[in-house]
């Protein structure tokens, strides 16, 4: 296209001619998101199943000791990821570790503060996953003689992690926008693609309009995808009957 | 005389202000069937749930094959392994099927093998008149079978006492009976069963001993027979007529 005049062509010349830009902020945006949710799932995770941890009055000293000290390391986490912006999380964490002399780059720093601020909302969705399992299940598997430990990890969790699905979802999404925050840090991603391009030829509306469109194709597939999944994962309301024991019936 | 399983000596169990039990002394021996009955809130299922270390007791002991059951600290999972539970709310672990729940404990609780964990699995399904259903989820299942099942898990642990907590509280009147089936030729298999119930005929015909508990209290402790025909206290009589009546 040359010589646009109006903004529909504008945004189709700046997507031509700065298409590779557009890419790799598509790509740069995708993979933090990706990487950020999944490790942030993960300590979500770890967070949540700490936060649920009970000890026994028979339980060892040092066992209720440690219990205790990972809990409160675990509330502190939480509370100061949720209570803080994630943009200021991304400019305190680079320019902090930067400046204890550790070379960070913006890419990891950014996974990182996507990976801490997932992990702090996470824990809070885990633990109410945990919470809504009925107490039954748990006697259900102690009086079978399965420790605690074993109970969280093959009755209680399987059973919120399918409640907590959509959530995850929605934290995926939630990262997917967020990451355009992570431009303060100078993160190449698609914030950053469209701030440079709009000002190659002061044409921010129609540069930011492109990467609108491109956030909003992402979300929109990633959520149709989530759909899928969750009805996948429901699984199937009929099941076989086993007819080769039919005759002890 | 047959060989003591449970010991239960000068038993008690407080929630904070409220006496649930009071000076229980019972003991069980192998192959006893023995039904406790009482009002609600009599404490029936709390003396269940100490025996399995639910509850923790406030005062007394609770011997399993002499041995303190409060001591047992590492080994909980071991003795509850050997003292199956039914639950009234059955307590079936809803993602996995039928197959999943019978042999998931026996995997990885016992750590048999795959293929024997199947065959106690079917072995025990096919008691309970189960074994059709073993791809169905719990939610797929009546309140009848999903007790039954439950009772099949507690059998593939190979336990030497089964508790019953009300099994057949939850359930409709018309799945009572199928319930009660499966217990009647539990009891003939010569394990030793423990059963709260509410369901007096059941307990007339099928226990070895009948225990009436009131307000925390062993009130009587006799056969069947004469607990039912010419109880001695009062407060069982009283029990009895309403529920002989009914």
């Amino acid at each position: 296209m040359e010589n646009p005049t109006n903004s529909l062509e504008w945004m189709i010349f700046l997507t031509e001619k700065y298409l590779k830009m557009f890419l790799q902020g598509t790509w740069l945006t995708l993979y933090i998101a990706v990487l950020g949710t999944l490790l942030g799932f993960v300590l979500g995770y770890i967070i949540g199943i700490i936060q649920d941890m009970k000890v026994g009055e028979g339980d060892l000293f040092i066992k209720k000791g440690l219990v205790f000290l990972l809990k409160a390391i675990a509330s502190i986490y939480v509370e100061i990821f949720r209570d803080t912006p994630m943009i200021v999380q991304a400019m305190i964490i680079y320019y902090g570790i930067r400046q204890a002399g550790v070379d960070l780059t913006p890419v990891v720093a950014g996974v990182l503060v996507t990976v801490l601020n997932t992990g702090a909302y996470m824990a809070e969705t885990v633990r109410g996953g945990i919470g809504s399992i009925d107490q039954g299940q748990r006697e259900g598997a102690w009086a079978m003689g399965m420790s605690p430990m074993m109970t969280m990890f093959y009755i209680v969790l399987p059973q919120a992690f399918k409640n907590i699905i959509p959530e995850m979802g929605n934290t995926f999404l939630t990262n997917l926008k967020m990451t355009s925050v992570l431009n303060v840090i100078a993160v190449q991603e698609l914030f950053m693609a469209a701030k440079t391009v709009g000002g190659n030829y002061y044409k921010y509306f129609e540069s930011y309009l492109v990467i609108a469109v491109i956030y909003f194709v992402l979300c929109f597939l990633f959520n149709k995808l989530f759909g899928l999944m969750e009805a996948k994962l429901k699984g199937e309301t009929d099941y076989a009957l086993a007819v080769e024991y039919m005759d002890n019936q | 005389m047959a060989e003591k399983i449970i010991s239960i000596k000068d038993l008690s169990k407080s929630f904070g202000k409220h006496e649930v039990l009071r000076k229980i002394d019972i003991d069980i021996e192998k192959g006893e069937i023995i039904c406790i009955v009482g009002s609600s809130g009599s404490g029936k299922s709390t003396l269940l749930r100490c025996i399995n270390k639910l509850e923790k007791q406030t005062t007394g002991k609770i011997l399993f094959h002499d041995k303190e059951i409060r001591d047992i600290q590492r080994d909980i999972n071991e003795y509850r392994s050997r003292v199956g539970m039914v639950f009234q709310s059955f307590n079936l672990y809803n993602h996995m099927t039928v197959l999943q729940n019978c042999m998931l404990c026996p995997r990885k609780v016992l750590k048999v093998s795959k293929e024997e964990a199947f065959d106690r699995a079917i072995t025990h399904l096919k008691q309970v008149g189960m074994a059709p259903y073993i791809n169905a989820k719990p939610a797929q299942l009546s309140g009848g079978q999903k007790q039954r099942v439950a009772i099949a898990r507690s059998l593939c642990m190979n336990p030497e006492v089964l508790l019953f907590d009300e099994p057949t509280s939850a359930l409709d009147p018309e799945m009572v009976g199928e319930v009660l089936e499966v217990m009647k030729e539990l009891a003939t298999t010569g394990l030793t069963m423990i059963i709260v119930t509410h369901e007096m005929a059941f307990a007339r015909d099928v226990s070895t001993r009948t225990i009436f508990m009131d307000r925390g209290y062993v009130a009587e402790d006799d056969s069947p027979a004469k607990l039912f025909t010419d109880p001695k206290n009062p407060r069982t009589r009283e029990f009895l007529s309403r529920y002989l009546a009914g």
